[in-house]
């Protein structure tokens, strides 16, 4: 159980990834959550460093007392290397 | 030598705008054409539209396109579709285009897709209202596609969708979710129809490369996938 919310961690992190998803300030369906002990760690990609900031605003804002850590990547967005041919 | 370019689950929010800009202005260097998978907005409003739409707009080569679940969120797809086809983005549901390439003609037919599953472990038209309703999407959407892709008149055939056709795009992602990720009618619709590609998105943890059971190649062109603003596969006609 969680000491800080009094829950399994396995309901902490579904809620968690639920909030991400409908949220509309975060709305990303893609991010996987796990909970070990007060500790949330994020990992998965988003479109921008911005939404990126707004996973730990909205977290934060739910949760304050859990310490996140938002290992999540910015995707890239620069110019493609070789193409691939398909025969 | 048909050189098509392509990315899904762009996800341009309002504040996006230039994002794929600097990468797009060398897009004819690369490609006769631009795919793009879905996933185009966030939260599928018309004002995230327009970012779409003024980013992809005037980028040299022409642009086609399929919706993904994103761009339904805020039930406004239609707009969505309008904004996107004002600017000269053709959006693709259950029809197709042929274009010309190099003396070659290139047909492409979109639909978004849906889910439930790969064959074996899949949902059924069963029970309860709403998995019939579920199911029912996914087949009526396949059966669109295989329209669509048998009506085309082209030397080399493209399919473009969102959700996968196959599980071999979906590995990295949870196993639990694959149903949410694709279906198996939409493989058997594009094994089906002599189709020589298949490009979707909407598995940000999968993988590039798989291939349909008929041996159709498939590639996931979501951006966390490829890691770029699009990607280019050229394709003998």
């Amino acid at each position: 159980m969680s000491e800080t919310t009094g829950e399994a961690p396995e309901y902490l992190a579904a809620r968690l990834r639920r909030v991400i998803a409908e949220d509309s300030r975060t709305a990303e369906l893609g991010i996987q959550v796990s909970v070990r002990g007060e500790h949330v760690y994020l990992s998965g990609s988003v479109s921008s460093q911005q939404c990126k900031e707004e996973l730990d605003a909205v977290l934060h804002e739910r949760e304050p007392e859990l310490r996140l850590h938002n290992d999540v990547r910015v995707v890239e967005a620069g110019e493609p290397g070789e193409p691939e041919v398909l025969r | 030598m048909i050189r098509i370019a392509a990315v899904g689950d762009v996800h341009l929010g309002e504040d996006a705008q230039g994002r794929l800009r600097p990468a797009l202005e060398k897009l004819p260097e690369h490609a006769d054409v631009l795919l793009l998978a879905g996933d185009l907005t966030r939260h599928g409003t018309p004002e995230e539209a327009r970012v779409v739409a003024r980013e992809f707009h005037d980028v040299g080569v022409p642009v086609l396109a399929v919706l993904g679940n994103h761009d339904y969120h805020a039930d406004a797809a239609s707009e969505v579709t309008g904004v996107l086809t004002d600017s000269g983005i053709e959006v693709l549901e259950g029809d197709g285009t042929v274009l010309p390439v190099g003396g070659k003609r290139l047909g492409v037919a979109g639909v978004k897709g849906f889910g439930g599953g790969f064959e074996g472990r899949c949902a059924s038209a069963f029970g309860e209202p709403e998995m019939k309703a579920f199911v029912g999407h996914t087949v009526e959407i396949a059966d669109k596609l295989r329209t669509a892709l048998d009506s085309l008149a082209c030397d080399v055939r493209v399919a473009l969708l969102h959700y996968s056709p196959v599980p071999d795009t979906l590995h990295g992602e949870p196993l639990e979710i694959y149903p949410f990720l694709g279906a198996y009618q939409l493989g058997e619709a594009v094994d089906a129809t002599g189709t020589d590609l298949v490009l979707h998105g909407h598995a940000h943890m999968g993988t590039e490369r798989g291939v349909t059971p008929g041996g159709v190649r498939v590639r996931n062109v979501a951006q966390p996938v490829i890691r770029s603003a699009f990607t280019v596969y050229c394709l003998d006609a």
